[in-house]
């Protein structure tokens, strides 16, 4: 057996690449969408001088490339602040900040989605603001947002193959590394692809089988 | 006792109440009449605290709604039936009208149930506790708005045009639950175009015009010729009603 030939290990290698790809997916994920929610309930409720703040910087983040805003964040901040960053810290950052503007512009229309009349039922009937948004806006906001969600993180799990540029030992790295030793490009990257394609598959599935659950209430219309 | 002194309310320059003055004593049958834009429905929204005031005081059993204290106190009072119902469409009618005997009355949940299921029972929605608002007609919704006010066990119930949306044969469906609870000594400030109606179940009239309330008369006497009749605006207010 040649050096340059595929051997059993490699499966391990790419499953540990696609371990590290889904570690940091599913933690920015949580970070970006708890970051995000909560940018849009600030935004909500008009919190003074807020508003323009997370407006500008949630534009900046979706309206410049991830691969500038990782560069920034791995070699910029470093350089500016004279402080450490490991790649996993860098990549986590970034696209967690990525991934919450987007989610940001899907909780606050999900948000602003609902009619007025409800809340003013609400307030009238005596609940308190925390009441309000869990009972009364959280469910219609989260049924409204889960499909755009959805398909804002399956971008997103794409978007993670860009770490590997400083040096995440992701799938796409990993995928760099069998190329560069097999020089096998095409069964290579078919094969990355082709677990990429997979995850998102099975994610988007997942997905559509949680917004049919939230949408039980307003199949008939509605939202 | 809902009382309303002064009231003045303005959007920027435009007055739409000016110098309200009301009295609402329990048991009572209050009826607002007045034309689109008089100000009737702005003044049960300055009651409930959906508008803050302009200028003036609205006191529900003594608490001032401009406090939030007061507010909070005025909101336990009083229940609103809304003119497009205002339901939570992502809860069933059960759970619209159980959300705020459990969390604002803090009501043990089967109890709030048992509440909500015997309201609907009574107007005729036993059938459908679990049904959304969008499987239900404009009058069922209603019928469940008004429960969601009855299960407050309010001591007022504010009703704003409550039977504007709703087609001929549904509003008869919403008066005829009205009477009864006016009849049982319901309190009811009632905002409605419905005149033959108001002056069956109400005990006193009162008219507003281009927000100042020109007229406050028990029922009889609003529509005797010496009385409301007497003054020119009532009288063709009402003929014009009766044509449409």
């Amino acid at each position: 057996m040649r050096y340059a030939d595929f051997t059993p290990y490699d499966i391990i290698l790419l499953l540990q690449g696609l371990g590290v790809t889904l570690a940091l997916f599913v933690g920015t994920t949580l970070i970006g969408l708890a970051l995000g929610l909560a940018l849009a309930v600030v935004h909500h409720y008009r919190i003074p001088g807020c508003r323009p703040v997370i407006v500008l910087v949630t534009e900046a983040l979706k309206n410049s490339p991830v691969l500038v805003q990782l560069f920034l964040v791995f070699f910029g901040i470093p350089a500016f602040l004279h402080i450490r960053m490991t790649p996993v810290e860098a990549a986590t950052l970034t696209i967690s900040l990525n991934t919450a503007a987007f989610a940001f512009v899907v909780f606050r229309s999900g948000i602003e989605s609902i009619d007025r009349d409800q809340i003013e039922a609400a307030q009238v009937f005596g609940l308190n603001r925390s009441q309000i948004l869990r009972f009364v806006i959280a469910p219609q906001a989260a049924a409204f947002s889960v499909g755009p969600l959805i398909g804002i993180l399956v971008n997103q799990l794409q978007v993670t193959s860009l770490i590997s540029v400083i040096g995440v030992f992701d799938l796409t790295k990993i995928g760099n590394i069998l190329n560069l030793r097999t020089l096998q490009p095409f069964i290579v990257w078919a094969v990355i692809g082709l677990i990429y394609y997979l995850a998102a598959k099975t994610l988007a599935h997942v997905g559509g089988c949680l917004e049919a659950a939230l949408r039980k209430s307003v199949k008939w219309g509605g939202i | 006792m809902i009382v309303a002194e002064n009231v003045e309310k303005r959007f920027g320059d435009v007055a739409v109440l000016k110098r309200v003055n009301l009295k609402v004593e329990p048991g009572e049958v209050v009826t607002i009449l007045g034309a689109s834009g008089s100000g009737k429905s702005t003044l049960i929204r300055c009651i409930n605290g959906l508008e803050a005031l302009s200028g003036g005081k609205i006191t529900v059993d003594g608490h001032d709604v401009s406090t939030k204290a007061g507010l909070v106190a005025a909101r336990r009072a009083s229940a609103t039936v809304f003119q497009l119902f205002n339901l939570y469409p992502h809860m069933t009618a059960l759970g619209n009208i159980t959300l705020a005997p459990i969390e604002v009355l803090k009501l043990p949940k089967a109890e709030a149930e048992a509440r909500g299921r015997a309201l609907l029972d009574k107007v005729g929605l036993g059938a459908h506790a679990d049904a959304y608002p969008q499987q239900l007609s404009g009058g069922q919704r209603q019928r469940v708005g008004i429960c969601r006010a009855l299960a407050m066990q309010p001591r007022y119930l504010l009703l704003d045009e409550v039977t504007s949306a709703l087609d001929p044969e549904m509003t008869g469906d919403v008066l005829r639950i009205l009477a009864e609870l006016a009849a049982d000594g319901t309190t009811m400030v009632f905002v409605t175009h419905e005149i033959e109606f108001a002056r069956h179940i109400s005990n006193r009239i009162v008219f507003l015009e281009q927000g100042e309330l020109i007229v406050d008369l028990p029922t009889a006497e609003f529509f005797a010729e010496d009385g409301g009749l007497a003054v020119p605006r009532i009288r063709q207010f009402l003929s014009k009603m009766k044509k449409d």
